[in-house]
C-alpha cells in the first residue's frame, strides 16, 4: 500500500486517458465513478457542511428558544463576549489538558500494548487482541459509568482498596476538586481509547522492515538501540498520524465529563460549554457561537500538525 | 539476550495476564456493581455482600423495562440500519475510488477525513432546529443521518484501503473467460472483498452503538432514544435515589454484544483497523 | 450483509402493516363506521416515580368511561433534563403534549412565551381550593393560575434522638441552624445537607435566604436586564455565613461538594450521621434499607423529625417546595378534555393514594385526612405544616440562569465567604442575565 492512488490506478485496466479528449470510455468510467462515490460525498457534506453554515448563521443573532420574538441580529457580539470571558478559556485550557496528557499517556501504553500484541506467542495473541479490543468497543458512557462508581465516595472501592497511599483514604471525594477528578476523567478516556491509538502503532510497527532489526541485532544493538535507531524513526508516519486522530478526538471530549461532573468543579470541557449552552439553556445563538469556535480549533489543531509536523493525513483515517 | 522457552513463557503469562486484567477490570468492577442490591452500593466492597439480580430483573421485566426495552430496540435498530447504509454507500464509493478513474478522487477522502474529525457537538445545535422544523426531531431518520456522518468516513477509508489490495486482474481473467461484467464482479470479487466489507460494518456499528451526543440531544421519547441517552432515564425508588443497580446492568446488557462481536471477530476487526490506517 | 439486510427488513415490513391497518381503518371510516374509531389518546409526560403517576392515570382513564385514553411518556429524571425536553418539544410545537408534568420553577419559563395552554377559570377554581400556599404560587405566573397544583414537596429536619438529646436540644421547640452546626461540632457528628453542584444546592440558599425574609430575585416578572437580586442583603449574608461555617468546618462531611438528597440520606444512616434536610422519600428508603438487614433495626426508632431549621430564633422557616403542577401544552389538540383528565388526576383521593404508594405528599391540604396515611407517614402533620411555610424559589422565566449561576457561586461550600459570594454571585448572574457572561 506504499503507492499513492496515482500509480495505483496505473495497474487498473483501463488506460490512463490523454488529458484534452477523453475516449468514450474513459468517460463512462467517469460518470460511473461519479455515481457511486456521489451519494456517499453528498451526504457527508449534508450532514455536516449544512449545519455548521446554519450555526454560523445562527452565531450572529441573540438568540433564546424559549424567546422567540426577542431574537436580534447582533453581529459578532457572541463572539466578543465568549472570547472576553474568563469561562471559555478555562474550558479551553482543561480540554487542552485533557488532550495532552491523555494522547501522551496513550501513546507510551498504546505503544507497549502494540509490541505485546504484535509479538505475543501465538498461543495468547487471539486472547489478548481480544481483551484489548473489549475498551474498544464498549460504550464510553458505560465506561465513564464503571470509573465514576469505582471512585465515588460512596458508592466506590478504590478508596478502600487504596488507602495505603499517601494522600488517599476514605474521605477522599475524587469529584469534589478540579484536579482528582480530572485524574478519574483522563483514566476513563485513556482506559477507553488506548486500544484504538496501539492498533494504529501495530500497524505502524508491521511496517518497520524486518531486515533491518535483524541487522541492527546482527551488529549487537541492544533492544533499546534498536527501538531507537531503526524501529521508532520507520514508525515516525505511523506516530503521528496516531497523535493528531487521537489529539482531535481528545479535544471533542464530553461523555466522561458529562456522566462523572457534568462540568463541576472545574472539570468542564468546550463541548460541555456548547452542549450546555445551546441545548440546556437554549441560547441558540451564543451556543452556536462556542460551536464555531470549538469547529475552528479543531482546524487549527488539524493546520498546525500538517504545517508544523508535515503529518500526511490523507494517508490515514480515524476512528471514533 | 536470549531467553529460555520456559522464561519466555513466563514472561508472556505475566505480560498476559497485566493486559487482560487492564482491559477488563472496569468492566468486572461494573458487572460486579450490577449485582448488589441497592442498601449495598455504599459497602465500599468490590463484589457484592451478597448477589442479587433485582437490578437486572427491574430493567428487563420491572418497572423500568419499558424505558430501557425501547431504548434497546432503538439501538438496536438505528445502528444497524446506519451501520447497513453506511456500509452500502462506502462500499460504493470505496470501490470507485480504488477502480475508476475520475475526478475528485482526493477530494471525497479529505471530506471524509475532515468529517471524521469534526466536532460532533458544533452540529448538534444547528441539527436539532432543522430537525425540529422538518419533523425529523425524536425520529429513527433523525438519528440515522447524523450517524452516517460518524460511520461514513471510517467505513470509506477502510473499504478503500481494502478494496487496493484486491487482485482485480482476476475479474479481468473471469471476463476473458466468458463471463459478463456482472458475474466476474460477483464470481470474483465479492468473495474477495466480502470480509473487508463485514469487517467495516462490525467497527460502523461499533461506533454507532457507541454514540451519545445526538441520542440525548436529538431525541425526547422512546420513540426513537437510545440505550446510552436513556441510562440518564433511570431512576430509585424515588426521584432522589439513586439508580445505580439499574444502570450497572443495563450497562452490562449494552456492552454483551460488544464482547459477542470481538469474541467472534477479533482477528477481523484488528486487521481492519490497521490495514490503510497508515499510508505507506 | 445478510445479517444486515435481514434487520433492515423489519422495519419496512412493519410500515408496511402499518400502512395496510391504515387502510383498513380509512375503509371502515369511508363506510360511516366512526364509533370505530375510539376514544383520543391524551399524552402525559411525566417524571420518573414509583409508578404512581401510571396508576393514576389508568383510574382516570377508567372513571373517564370512553371519553378519553390517557398515556404516560417518561421524562428524565434530572429536573433540569425535564424542562430541557419539555421546552424543546414545546418550542418545536409538538401536539402531542396534552398534560406535563411541570416541575414548580421552571412554570414561569413555559408559560411566559405562551406555551402554556390557558387554565379554563372554573378548573382553575375547583383545583386550587384547599391547595397550599405555596404550591399555588408555584402554579401561577404574573397573577394567572397557568398550571395546575398536583402534589407539593417540602423538606423537614430529620434528626437522631439520641444527638440531639446528647445536644441537649429541644425537639418540640423551632431550632436554628447555629444550634444544629453547634450540636454536630460538639459531637464529632456530620450535618445532612446538599452541597453538590446541583439543583439542590439553589434549594438551599433559597430556604436560607427566604427564612432570614429576604428574595434572592426581588422582582420574578421583570425582563432579563432588569431584573433585580437581592442576595446582597443582610439575608444573603446570613445565608452564607451558615453555608461556609458548615463547608470550612467539614460539618458537611468529605462528600458535601458532592452531596446530594440520596447520598446525604446514606450519610445521616450511618454512625455520623445526626441532623439532615431532606426531602420524605428518606422514611420509606430507610425502612427498606432497615427491612433488607442492611441497617440496624433501632435505627428507625432513633430518628425524629420537625420543621426546617430557622435562620434567626423566633423567626418562621421558610422551607423548600419542590412538587409537581399539571400543565398543558398551547399546541396540545385536546386542550379541552386535557383539563378534564387533569381534574380527575388532581382529586383529593388520587392525591391521597400517590402520597402513600410514592411518598410524594400531597398539595390539597384535604388530601392528608385521607385514612392510612398517619400510618405510612407518621410525619404527615409535619409535612403539611411545612408546605404551609413553605416559599417557593424563584418564580422567573430565567430561572435556569439564576439557578446555575447560585450553583456555581455557591459551591463547594467550603469556599463561599459572606464577605464576597453574596455580591460575586449578583453580579455574576446579573451579567449572565444580561447576555454579557457565559454561565
Amino acid at each position: 500500500m506504499s503507492t499513492s492512488v496515482e500509480a495505483k490506478r496505473g495497474a487498473a485496466p483501463a488506460p490512463k486517458p490523454a488529458k484534452p479528449r477523453l475516449s468514450d470510455r474513459a468517460r463512462a468510467e467517469r460518470r460511473l465513478g461519479l455515481w457511486l462515490a456521489g451519494p456517499a460525498f453528498i451526504i457527508m457534506l449534508a450532514v455536516t457542511a449544512y449545519p455548521i453554515l446554519l450555526a454560523l448563521w445562527d452565531s450572529l443573532f441573540k438568540y433564546r428558544l424559549t424567546a422567540p420574538d426577542d431574537r436580534a441580529f447582533i453581529g459578532l457580539g457572541n463572539y466578543g463576549v465568549i472570547l472576553t470571558d474568563s469561562v471559555f478559556w478555562r474550558d479551553l485550557g482543561v480540554t487542552l489538558l485533557i488532550t495532552v496528557i491523555t494522547v501522551a499517556v496513550e501513546l507510551v501504553l498504546g505503544f507497549a500494548l502494540a509490541l505485546v500484541m504484535n509479538s505475543a506467542l501465538k498461543a495468547v495473541r487471539g486472547w489478548l487482541r481480544t481483551a484489548i479490543l473489549v475498551p474498544y468497543g464498549i460504550i464510553t458512557v458505560v465506561s465513564a459509568f464503571a470509573w465514576f462508581y469505582a471512585f465515588d465516595i460512596n458508592s466506590g472501592y478504590i478508596n478502600h482498596w487504596f488507602d495505603w497511599v499517601p494522600g488517599i483514604s476514605p474521605d477522599l471525594n475524587w469529584f469534589a476538586d478540579g484536579p482528582t477528578a480530572l485524574f478519574v476523567i483522563i483514566a476513563s478516556e485513556i482506559w477507553k481509547t488506548t486500544p484504538f491509538i496501539s492498533l494504529l502503532l501495530l500497524a505502524g510497527l508491521a511496517q518497520v522492515p524486518g531486515e533491518l532489526t535483524e541487522a541492527a541485532e546482527v551488529d549487537g544493538a541492544t533492544w533499546w538501540q534498536r527501538m531507537g535507531r531503526v524501529i521508532l524513526p520507520n514508525m515516525k508516519a505511523a506516530i503521528m498520524v496516531a497523535v493528531l486522530f487521537r489529539a482531535l478526538d481528545a479535544f471533542r471530549i464530553f461523555d466522561n465529563v458529562y456522566i462523572m461532573t457534568n462540568g463541576a468543579y472545574g472539570t468542564e470541557v468546550l463541548s460541555l460549554l456548547a452542549y450546555r449552552t445551546s441545548i440546556s439553556r437554549l441560547e441558540i445563538g451564543m451556543g452556536s457561537a462556542i460551536s464555531v469556535l470549538l469547529f475552528l480549533c479543531v482546524i487549527i489543531i488539524c493546520f498546525i500538525a500538517i504545517k508544523l509536523f508535515k503529518v500526511d493525513l490523507t494517508g490515514a483515517r480515524g476512528g471514533n | 539476550m536470549k531467553s529460555s522457552p520456559v522464561r519466555r513463557r513466563v514472561t508472556w503469562t505475566i505480560i498476559s495476564i497485566v493486559v487482560i486484567v487492564y482491559a477488563l477490570f472496569p468492566v468486572a468492577s461494573i458487572l460486579a456493581t450490577s449485582f448488589k442490591i441497592p442498601s449495598d452500593l455504599t459497602s465500599g466492597t468490590f463484589l457484592p455482600n451478597t448477589w442479587s439480580t433485582t437490578n437486572y430483573e427491574e430493567i428487563l421485566v420491572g418497572d423500568a423495562q419499558d424505558l430501557f426495552l425501547s431504548a434497546l430496540r432503538n439501538s438496536i435498530g438505528i445502528s444497524l440500519i446506519a451501520t447497513f447504509v453506511a456500509v452500502v454507500l462506502a462500499t460504493l464509493c470505496a470501490y470507485a475510488i480504488a477502480r475508476l478513474d475520475f475526478p475528485g478522487k482526493k477530494l471525497i477522502l479529505t471530506t471524509a477525513l475532515g468529517v471524521s474529525i469534526f466536532p460532533v457537538i458544533s452540529i448538534v445545535t444547528p441539527l436539532f432546529n432543522l430537525w425540529r422544523n422538518i419533523g425529523l426531531y425524536d425520529t429513527w431518520l433523525g438519528l440515522i443521518i447524523p450517524y452516517l456522518s460518524l460511520t461514513l468516513p471510517i467505513s470509506i477509508w477502510t473499504l478503500a484501503a481494502f478494496f487496493r489490495q484486491i487482485p482485480w486482474e482476476l475479474e479481468q481473467a473471469a471476463q476473458v473467460d466468458g463471463a459478463t461484467t456482472w458475474q466476474a464482479f460477483r464470481k470474483a470479487i465479492v468473495p474477495l472483498a466480502a470480509p473487508g466489507v463485514f469487517t467495516t460494518a462490525i467497527i460502523a456499528f461499533f461506533i454507532a452503538w457507541n454514540d451519545f451526543v445526538y441520542g440525548i440531544s436529538l431525541t425526547s421519547t422512546d420513540a426513537a432514544r437510545p440505550v446510552p441517552a436513556a441510562l440518564a432515564f433511570f431512576t430509585g425508588a424515588s426521584q432522589f435515589e439513586e439508580p445505580t443497580g439499574a444502570i450497572s446492568a443495563a450497562a452490562i446488557i449494552v456492552t454483551i454484544p460488544v464482547v459477542v462481536l470481538v469474541l467472534a471477530f477479533q482477528r477481523q476487526i484488528v486487521s481492519g483497523l490497521t490495514q490503510g490506517a497508515v499510508k505507506g | 450483509m445478510p445479517m444486515d439486510a435481514r434487520h433492515y427488513g423489519r422495519p419496512r415490513k412493519r410500515a408496511r402493516a402499518a400502512a395496510g391497518i391504515a387502510l383498513a381503518i380509512g375503509a371502515t371510516l369511508l363506510t360511516g363506521c366512526s364509533s370505530e374509531e375510539g376514544p383520543p389518546t391524551l399524552t402525559w409526560y411525566i417524571n420518573p416515580d414509583d409508578g404512581g403517576q401510571a396508576t393514576i392515570a389508568q383510574i382516570c382513564t377508567d372513571q373517564a368511561d370512553g371519553a378519553y385514553t390517557i398515556e404516560t411518556s417518561l421524562l428524565p429524571s434530572d429536573a433540569g433534563a425535564q424542562r430541557e425536553q419539555l421546552a424543546r418539544r414545546l418550542a418545536a410545537g409538538d401536539d402531542t403534549m396534552d398534560i406535563m408534568s411541570l416541575d414548580p420553577p421552571f412554570v414561569p419559563e413555559l408559560a411566559e412565551p405562551g406555551y402554556l395552554a390557558p387554565v379554563p377559570e372554573d378548573v382553575a377554581e375547583r383545583t386550587t381550593q384547599n391547595v397550599v400556599e405555596g404550591a399555588l404560587t408555584g402554579a401561577t405566573w404574573k397573577d394567572k393560575v397557568v398550571a395546575v397544583p398536583f402534589w407539593a414537596n417540602t423538606q423537614i429536619l430529620w434528626y437522631r434522638k439520641s444527638v440531639a438529646e446528647a445536644a441537649g436540644l429541644d425537639m418540640s421547640q423551632p431550632v436554628t441552624w447555629q444550634q444544629l452546626i453547634d450540636a454536630a461540632a460538639g459531637q464529632g457528628k456530620f450535618l445532612g445537607v446538599q452541597g453538590a453542584r446541583a439543583e439542590s444546592m439553589t434549594v438551599w440558599v433559597n430556604a436560607l435566604v427566604e427564612s432570614a425574609g429576604g428574595a434572592i430575585v426581588e422582582n420574578p416578572d421583570a425582563p432579563a436586564d432588569e431584573i433585580r437580586l437581592g442576595l446582597e442583603s443582610e439575608a444573603g449574608t446570613q445565608a452564607a455565613e451558615i453555608v461556609s461555617a458548615i463547608g470550612k468546618e467539614g460539618l458537611g462531611g468529605p462528600g458535601l461538594p458532592t452531596q446530594t438528597e440520596n447520598t446525604s440520606m446514606i450519610q445521616f444512616q450511618g454512625d455520623q450521621g445526626s441532623f439532615m434536610v431532606n426531602y420524605p422519600f428518606v422514611w420509606p428508603a430507610t425502612n427498606a434499607a432497615v427491612e433488607a438487614g442492611t441497617l440496624p433495626a433501632g435505627l428507625i426508632e432513633d430518628i425524629g423529625w420537625t420543621l426546617y431549621p430557622q435562620v434567626n430564633a423566633g423567626e418562621d422557616t421558610a422551607p423548600p417546595l419542590g412538587g409537581i403542577n399539571l400543565g398543558v401544552g398551547a399546541d396540545s389538540k385536546h386542550q379541552d378534555l386535557s383539563y378534564q383528565a387533569i381534574e380527575c388526576i388532581v382529586s383529593p383521593e388520587n392525591q391521597s393514594l400517590y402520597f402513600t404508594t410514592n411518598g410524594n405528599p400531597p398539595a390539597n391540604t384535604d388530601a392528608y385526612n385521607a385514612p392510612g396515611i398517619s400510618d405510612t407517614f407518621p410525619m404527615a402533620e409535619t409535612i403539611r405544616e411545612s408546605l404551609e411555610l413553605s416559599k417557593p424559589r424563584p418564580q422567573t422565566p430565567y430561572y435556569n440562569e439564576v439557578s446555575t449561576g447560585i450553583q456555581q457561586t455557591w459551591t463547594p461550600p467550603s469556599a463561599v465567604d459572606p464577605a464576597t459570594t453574596p455580591a460575586t454571585s449578583s453580579e455574576f448572574i446579573l451579567a449572565v442575565l444580561k447576555g454579557e457572561k457565559l454561565l
